[in-house]
């Protein structure tokens, strides 16, 4: 398990974060939504009036624009992995947080907030410009039930030092009957993946003592449920009100696709650790951290069910990138036969309402080369045969701005794979270093460009799933 | 500063620390284009060959010297015409725009003014194979020259016109053309000259100055002369002077020219060869030959070249840049002067000449239609296949944003718009089409038609405001840069961290 602490201090050793010292004359989700747009570091903010913040710790670089890392490199980092692990490790990662074959054996620690805090608003919870509340976000909602805890994905407004207005997946607040709730805050990376995961999933009911991440991480109990036992701050509450107005409230990204319920919560304990680090995120901001998890736990969650849907395994990579706002599915596979492409594209289809544009590429297309997908989609597909319509009569999708009314239309998919009916001397080779000059060629240039340029390790395009 | 050749542009880049020079040989058999890409695709130096390996000629070659800086691809461009560099793509193509309405016309230099007429080699003295032409990528068809200005008669105007073909060389004083109908010069030789039987006479600029190669990646209107913009962009006049072979005029600095004829009913191989889009382009084909008669060229010249299909995905080369800071800008003046709303017309960041987006308002129902059908039978009607349209407040230069409005605001059902269903031409410059489909046409297009589409990624309503106020973004930049982000990467500070 790697406490959220320890992951930022990881983000630091590894030049993933910026240190900001207060005070701050914009508020730090201004700042934070720069830095995402930037395709800047993880930023820490160091406060003396409230708890240090952190945000971007669970997003990345923008992956329109060609950089080293990739936007998972520092969630691969928190869930233990080696930054430069492949998009499909940590995919794999991911999905093991969640439901398990065989019950783990959780493990119990004790409490890493051992320190009680009067009021929620010593904390100074961040307030974007235009809010009149300010915001906790990247919450885990704990709640027991006779089958065990269930955490789920939790944000919301402080309203006053003992009130929270919250969201929750609607799934959760159904499978309250307790009415105490607990609210953890700077969780290890592991469990805050895991409840993002669950709501998109929709497997809230699942105990996460049936779930990976009770493997992965150490819990203890609270009044709501058990948590990571090396939350930063748990806010033990009772649920006041299940339906407060919330109509001015921001959205997490995993909203999109889940159903979601407001909750009123009377604050009855806060815990903190000494010098409690809390993540935040720049919420209905491009690139935001929540949007960067759900995009990662869908590519998951799709990802899972169709390796070896068809009893073999085709496809390499699924992506829904944050770039593209979560509207749209990238799939990169071996066309089997004329129609896979049909067949997958379909099938993505089924198993996520988020977006209704799936792109097919072949399956030596790197995740991390999405700039080479947004070339293929133009090039490599004809103009009216390879984007597929389907007829008008598909539900809407979930995510997109247009069409709000519920009315059906169509579908498209656009195939960008080459075509498995055609001869091998129609594939046309693509123009890159290692296919458009032999070895000997490559080697003399590499050893020149070396002696001029600082910098070997930016030329390559990382490949590899 | 404003350059007026080609060898003052790369002292330009070299007072930026944008060049970098190799002594040593290195041969045109791959090795500068390889070296090249590698340099294309890390976002390094210029680079120049100083020393050819088996070159007649004391000739350099320079590798993709328009390829500008990834962030503002524009930079050095800017600076060779004397405007800022660190300029927001909107802003660097207001200030272009600006030149490019007050066209200059040239002024013609007597030759032994001319730098191209340090040496003059006519008739048998003609030895194409002499200078360095690179062989670019294996499996290309042969030794090219890609990075010029085609020189070609045009009865409304003095000047000529100016285009871009990429050439193949051949032995002895010949190479081969790729001339495509549709295009303007094309159109000439196939509908004009050779049904007369007549060669069509012809130069071929190598290494002209920024202006000039600028200018030929324009779409200039029939009846207006490239070099009149050219005068324009650079806020003076461009110099001419008399071919010694044809009645033709060419840019006086240029470091070699080709002058000759393309000759009527003649043909000789052309291609395969790795273009634009990325992927080597076959099969091979005929294509007009072109006879030189004379060759004229600097002392010591500078032979630049693009390594081709490395302009797309993240990848910049001269080819992708000068569709961004030269083509787009003149693209959005000519939609402008023809009455559209358009705020921007910018190659789309990843296949530049496949894909463009526009900023517009729709002032009237249908508005987007005509837009389209504006752009797909003028400028965009052979090699580009989709126009995207976002909002005027979207930035067409910001990929990311064009990729949400696409995701968020294109409905499948009723904003993607087929156009013309596989009933307009193509250039066989395309790998979806199968090589029967490509066909081998006499004029150079594909035999099977294609489609073209347009998207509307326009709002359909009020999108939800996804920044601060400008004031409170920008002190959020300044802060992060003082903190020790490179202030290159914001949108609202120049290249000093200061506010625009």
């Amino acid at each position: 398990m790697i406490p959220f602490a320890q992951y930022v201090q990881g983000l630091a050793s590894n030049d993933e974060l910026l240190t900001l010292e207060g005070p701050f004359d914009v508020p730090p989700p201004v700042i934070a939504a720069e830095a995402l747009r930037a395709s800047g570091p993880a930023i820490r903010y160091g406060r003396t009036d409230g708890a240090d913040l952190t945000s971007g710790a669970f997003s990345g670089p923008d992956q329109l624009q060609r950089r080293e890392s990739a936007p998972w490199s520092r969630l691969a980092l928190g869930l233990g992995l080696d930054p430069e692990a492949s998009f499909v490790a940590v995919l794999e990662t991911i999905t093991r947080l969640g439901p398990a074959g065989d019950r783990p054996e959780p493990t119990y620690d004790r409490r890493a907030a051992a320190r009680t805090i009067d009021g929620i608003r010593q904390l100074a919870l961040p307030r974007d410009a235009d809010d009149v509340w300010p915001a906790l976000t990247l919450g885990v909602a704990s709640v027991s039930t006779a089958a065990g805890t269930h955490w789920a994905p939790v944000h919301g407004a402080v309203i006053g030092d003992d009130t929270l207005r919250v969201r929750t997946p609607a799934a959760l607040s159904s499978l309250l009957d307790g009415g105490t709730v607990s609210v953890a805050l700077g969780v290890p990376p592991a469990a805050v993946t895991a409840a993002y995961l669950l709501a998109v999933r929709d497997r809230l009911e699942v105990p996460i003592q049936d779930c990976g991440v009770a493997e992965r991480v150490s819990l203890v109990p609270t009044n709501g449920g058990l948590v990571p036992s090396a939350t930063e701050v748990v806010i033990e509450a009772a649920v006041d009100d299940r339906h407060p107005d919330s109509r001015s409230d921001r959205r997490e990204a995993w909203e999109y696709g889940t159903e979601s319920t407001s909750m009123a919560l009377s604050v009855e304990r806060i815990l903190a650790t000494e010098d409690p680090v809390l993540p935040f995120s720049p919420l209905e901001r491009p690139l935001s951290d929540d949007l960067q998890l759900t995009g990662l736990v869908t590519a998951a969650t799709l990802y899972d069910r169709i390796d070896d849907y068809w009893g073999i395994s085709p496809v390499e990579w699924v992506l829904v990138p944050a770039a593209a706002e979560l509207g749209i599915c990238v799939v990169a596979t071996n066309v089997l036969y004329a129609g896979f492409e049909w067949q997958l594209a379909n099938i993505l289809f089924a198993f996520s309402s988020l977006f209704d544009t799936v792109i097919v590429v072949d399956d030596d297309v790197s995740p991390r080369d999405l700039g080479r997908v947004l070339g293929d989609i133009w090039v490599k597909a004809h103009p009216s045969r390879d984007w597929i319509f389907s007829e008008p009569s598909a539900p809407m999708a979930d995510r997109p701005r247009y069409r709000r009314d519920g009315e059906t239309g169509s579908r498209l998919y656009v195939n960008a794979a080459w075509d498995p009916r055609w001869d091998d001397a129609y594939i046309a080779p693509r123009v890159a270093f290692d296919r458009s000059f032999p070895a000997s060629v490559r080697d003399d240039a590499r050893r020149l460009w070396d002696t001029r340029h600082d910098g070997a390790a930016d030329d390559e395009n990382r490949d590899g799933a | 500063m404003t350059v007026d050749s080609f060898r003052g542009f790369l002292r330009c880049l070299d007072e930026a620390d944008a060049l970098v020079s190799f002594d040593e040989p290195v041969s045109w058999d791959l090795e500068a284009s390889a070296i090249t890409t590698l340099a294309n695709r890390s976002d390094g130096d210029v680079p120049v060959f100083e020393s050819v390996a088996e070159t007649a000629v004391d000739a350099s070659l320079v590798g993709d010297p328009y390829r500008g800086p990834r962030n503002r691809p524009w930079d050095h461009l800017a600076r060779a015409i004397g405007l800022p560099t660190g300029l927001s793509g909107a802003a660097y193509y207001e200030r272009l725009i600006d030149r490019l309405r007050s066209p200059r016309e040239p002024r013609v230099l007597e030759r032994d003014a001319a730098p191209c007429k340090d040496v003059v080699r006519t008739g048998d003295d003609v030895d194409l194979l002499s200078l360095p032409w690179p062989y670019i990528h294996r499996g290309d068809g042969g030794r090219y020259s890609n990075l010029h200005t085609v020189v070609a008669p045009d009865p409304e105007t003095r000047w000529g016109r100016w285009s871009s073909h990429r050439l193949m060389i051949h032995d002895g004083p010949f190479a081969s053309l790729l001339f495509l109908a549709g295009e303007q010069v094309p159109n000439r030789y196939y509908y004009d000259y050779e049904p007369r039987e007549e060669p069509m006479p012809v130069a071929v600029v190598i290494g002209a100055e920024p202006v000039v190669q600028s200018t030929t990646e324009m779409w200039i209107p029939a009846g207006r002369s490239e070099a009149t913009f050219a005068g324009g962009m650079k806020d003076r006049p461009v110099d001419l002077v008399p071919c010694e072979t044809n009645d033709l005029y060419v840019p006086a600095t240029a470091e070699v020219v080709l002058e000759g004829r393309v000759l009527p009913n003649e043909r000789l191989d052309e291609g395969p060869f790795g273009d634009y889009f990325g992927y080597m382009n076959g099969p091979r084909r005929s294509m007009p030959a072109f006879a030189i008669d004379a060759i004229t060229r600097r002392t010591e010249p500078r032979v630049p070249f693009c390594v081709e299909g490395t302009g797309v995905g993240y990848g910049r080369n001269s080819g992708s840049t000068l569709q961004l800071a030269a083509a787009g800008p003149d693209a959005t003046l000519g939609l402008q002067a023809a009455g559209f709303d358009v705020e921007s017309a910018v190659p789309w960041r990843f296949t530049s000449r496949t894909v463009w987006v526009i900023s517009t308002d729709r002032p009237y129902p249908g508005y987007l239609h005509q837009l389209a059908n504006f752009v797909f039978t003028t400028w965009g009607m052979l090699h580009i296949d989709f126009f995207v349209f976002v909002d005027a407040d979207v930035d067409p230069f910001d990929p990311r944003a064009v990729l949400t409005a696409i995701a968020l605001d294109a409905d499948p059902d009723a904003d993607f718009h087929q156009f013309g269903v596989e009933r307009m031409p193509k250039v066989p410059l395309n790998i979806y089409q199968t090589p029967e489909e490509k066909g081998s046409a006499d004029v150079g297009t594909s035999k099977a038609k294609t489609a073209k589409a347009y998207i509307d990624a326009t709002s359909d309503g009020e999108r939800a405001n996804e920044t601060a106020d400008d004031d409170r973004r920008k002190r959020a930049q300044e802060r992060l840069v003082t903190a020790g982000m490179s202030a290159a990467r914001f949108d609202l500070l120049d290249g000093e961290g200061e506010a625009r």
